[in-house]
């Protein structure tokens, strides 16, 4: 990523969504007497557009890889499709402005109680000075701390029966693509959201200024969804997730409390805490056995109908 | 003595044109400051913030420029004369300041917090802090230095707070999402967001006098340095209007794309305004109305211009791109007036978001470090 492309890119985004806003975001906002809104509807705008431009990418990438060397066949295009939906939904939809409004109003109020209090909140660049310095390096400190928050969020969706009622929904897809990345149940989505919300305001998070590793790191979570037969090699599987790793994840008798290969994106955590399988031959059936048939096959809304019954069931301890 | 004539001219000609000035350009949503060279309009170095920066002042002794990180709850301290951070300190979220007239008060308000906190100005400790109405975001003062008006703009409100008493003295209704405020001889002009024009307003008990139409999203407005003449931004029809300060005549309509915010002036006369939707600045001629965008980082918000008689010089040890075999220290094209082709274009061009001249901002530096191992400094805190 040198520094032409970087700033190209930069400034053809500006560009872009400088129009949009102009033309058709803002007139709208005035016309409802949202003015005061601006602003936030400049960044979502940001968001939406970013989210698109991501799915692009991905799609642009995993898409001829799954051409090449598929692991199975495609037998269910239909539960495909509602994959594509999930992800649409997540990642330009109404569900990130949600979590962004309700987030950012509870992030100032956070920080509004804590200056109360005479505390203002720290932020890693403050405990550990050098990243000041360094906005790459502080951008990876929080990128490693983040993915280690998710590894843990991830065990626990794995450890609680009525998390795991929510979470077999991603894990139920026996047709496993790069588009599957995002099917998660909605309140799965929601919690999850709180999570990283919560770490994030521990730690602040710094605003979205790296938008091409952004752009990176999503591909990487979608690539190790994707039907590729690909791993990264000795050294690279323990470095970065990849199709063979997250696979195995996903592996009929890898389902419930039982899994391997939690990791998001950095597989060092499954090394530090025992849960890795670094088998680079298995290519596992993926799906969740025992769980709803409706959480394979269904569409979206029977899917997330099916999450809160079996969640309602697992918290009544049946 | 025979090349007394000569050197004169040399030396009047490197003194005229030749103004380096130093602008200063908050990039809101790119935790950055830019810092462009107003001859090359190249950006020359950034300097990067925890989070998210939008106003900036000099303190009343003129000698630092205090720049408000309301994300990162910071101040951080320019000299802005080198453009080194000084320091930093820890600060409740500061998103619009100003200090009084009388150097006694700093009084910053907190949009996303619904308060307004009065400091004092020396110490910068905190005397009140005010529960206000919702999103309070610009602020004046009354030039005896014995009120400061806020506007609420998710309440309609201007609210007058009496700053020896430091209570409120009054709020009254202006208008749809009041944004910026200011005193103008002898009455408040707020600029009314979530319509079309500016509100005139007596600052004695709030009455709204009259209303003048400028453009859809009026938000803020800027006296000329001579006080003859006021500016103001309006962000939907994104235009500048001028005004006459005595009469409040329009006198032009400068339509220029982009989302124009804040606005500062060289010594010159010309504007220089953060053009919050495409990441650009634009320098605006006040004879013609004719503008030249630069590119700079996202969101720009505040800006601030340094009168310099000479371009600033490279950091020492930074990273800056190693100079060219043979070409001298003080290089020649910074002194020479900008080439006609940098002149500005017409405002208003069919293609709002293309420069008239694309002039790539320089690689990223990092601030100077300051002196001292990080754990000592650390420690220290």
């Amino acid at each position: 990523m040198d520094a032409f492309s970087t700033e190209s890119f930069t400034t053809a985004w500006a560009a872009v969504t400088g129009w949009l806003f102009e033309t058709l975001v803002q007139p709208a906002f005035y016309a409802l007497g949202l003015m005061d809104w601006a602003e936030d509807a400049y960044d979502w705008l940001d968001f939406g557009l970013f989210g698109l431009l991501g799915i692009a990418v991905v799609y642009l990438v995993c898409r001829p890889l799954e051409a090449w060397r598929p692991v199975e066949p495609v037998a269910d295009r239909r539960a495909i499709r509602t994959d594509m939906v999930y992800t649409f939904l997540a990642r330009l939809g109404l569900l990130p402005l949600i979590a962004f409004v309700l987030l950012a109003s509870l992030q100032s109020r956070w920080e509004g109680w804590l200056t109360e209090t005479g505390l203002l909140p720290p932020t890693l660049e403050e405990i550990f000075p050098p990243l000041r310095h360094s906005a790459l390096l502080a951008f990876a400190v929080y990128v490693v701390v983040l993915d280690f928050g998710e590894y843990w969020r991830h065990r626990a969706q794995h450890g609680f029966r009525w998390w795991w009622a929510l979470h077999a929904i991603h894990h139920a897809q026996r047709q496993m693509t790069f588009w599957t990345d995002d099917r998660n149940h909605i309140l799965d989505d929601v919690l999850a959201a709180l999570w990283f919300g919560g770490i994030a305001l521990l730690i602040g998070v710094p605003p979205g200024q790296f938008p091409l590793i952004l752009l990176l790191l999503r591909l990487a979570e979608s690539l190790s969804h994707a039907n590729v037969r690909l791993d990264y090699g000795r050294i690279g599987e323990r470095l970065v997730v990849s199709p063979r790793f997250h696979r195995l994840h996903h592996g009929v008798l890898s389902a419930g409390a039982m899994g391997k290969n939690y990791a998001v994106l950095l597989p060092v955590w499954d090394w530090i805490f025992g849960t890795a399988d670094w088998n680079r031959a298995a290519y596992p059936r993926t799906g969740a056995p025992g769980t709803d048939e409706a959480m394979a096959t269904g569409g979206w809304l029977r899917q997330q109908w099916a999450g809160f019954r079996r969640m309602a069931l697992a918290l009544a301890g049946r | 003595m025979r090349h007394l004539p000569a050197a004169l001219s040399l030396a009047l000609l490197l003194a005229g044109p030749a103004r380096a000035n130093l602008i200063y350009v908050l990039n809101s949503a790119d935790a950055s400051i830019s810092l462009i060279d107003s001859t090359t309009r190249e950006e020359v170095r950034r300097i990067p913030v925890l989070r998210e920066v939008h106003h900036l002042l000099l303190t009343p002794d003129r000698s630092e420029l205090m720049v408000g990180d309301s994300g990162g709850n910071e101040l951080i301290f320019i000299d802005p004369a080198t453009a080194e951070v000084k320091r930093r300190e820890r600060f409740s979220n500061p998103y619009h300041m100003e200090y009084s007239p009388d150097g006694r008060y700093l009084v910053v308000t907190s949009l996303r917090r619904d308060q307004v906190d009065i400091y004092d100005a020396p110490t910068r400790t905190l005397l009140t802090r005010l529960r206000v109405g919702d999103k309070p975001s610009h602020l004046a003062y009354s030039p005896d230095s014995r009120m400061v008006y806020v506007t609420l703009q998710g309440a309609r409100k201007l609210l007058a707070i009496d700053l020896a008493e430091r209570k409120p003295v009054w709020s009254a209704e202006v208008g749809s999402q009041p944004a910026g405020v200011i005193w103008n001889r002898g009455r408040l002009i707020v600029g009314i967001m979530g319509s079309d024009h500016i509100s005139v307003v007596n600052p004695a008990d709030g009455k709204l006098e009259r209303t003048i139409y400028l453009g859809r999203g009026t938000h803020t407005i800027f006296p000329s340095p001579d006080g003859q003449t006021l500016y103001a931004t309006s962000r939907v029809d994104s235009r500048i209007s001028v005004l006459d300060a005595a009469t409040l005549e329009v006198k032009a309509r400068w339509d220029i794309p982009g989302g124009p915010d804040c606005i500062a002036f060289d010594p010159d006369g010309k504007l220089w305004v953060t053009l919050r939707w495409v990441a650009r600045i634009a320098v605006v001629d006040p004879a013609t109305g004719v503008a030249e965008t630069i590119p700079v980082g996202r969101s720009p918000h505040g800006i601030f211009v340094q009168p310099r008689r000479e371009p600033l010089p490279p950091l020492p040890n930074a990273a800056l791109p190693p100079r060219p075999a043979g070409q001298p220290a003080v290089e020649p094209e910074d002194l020479a007036p900008v080439p006609a082709a940098a002149q500005a274009a017409p405002a208003g061009a069919p293609t709002p978001v293309q420069p008239a001249v694309v002039v790539r901002p320089a690689e990223p530096v990092p601030a100077p470090a300051e002196p001292g191992r990080w754990w000592q400094r650390w420690m220290a805190r």
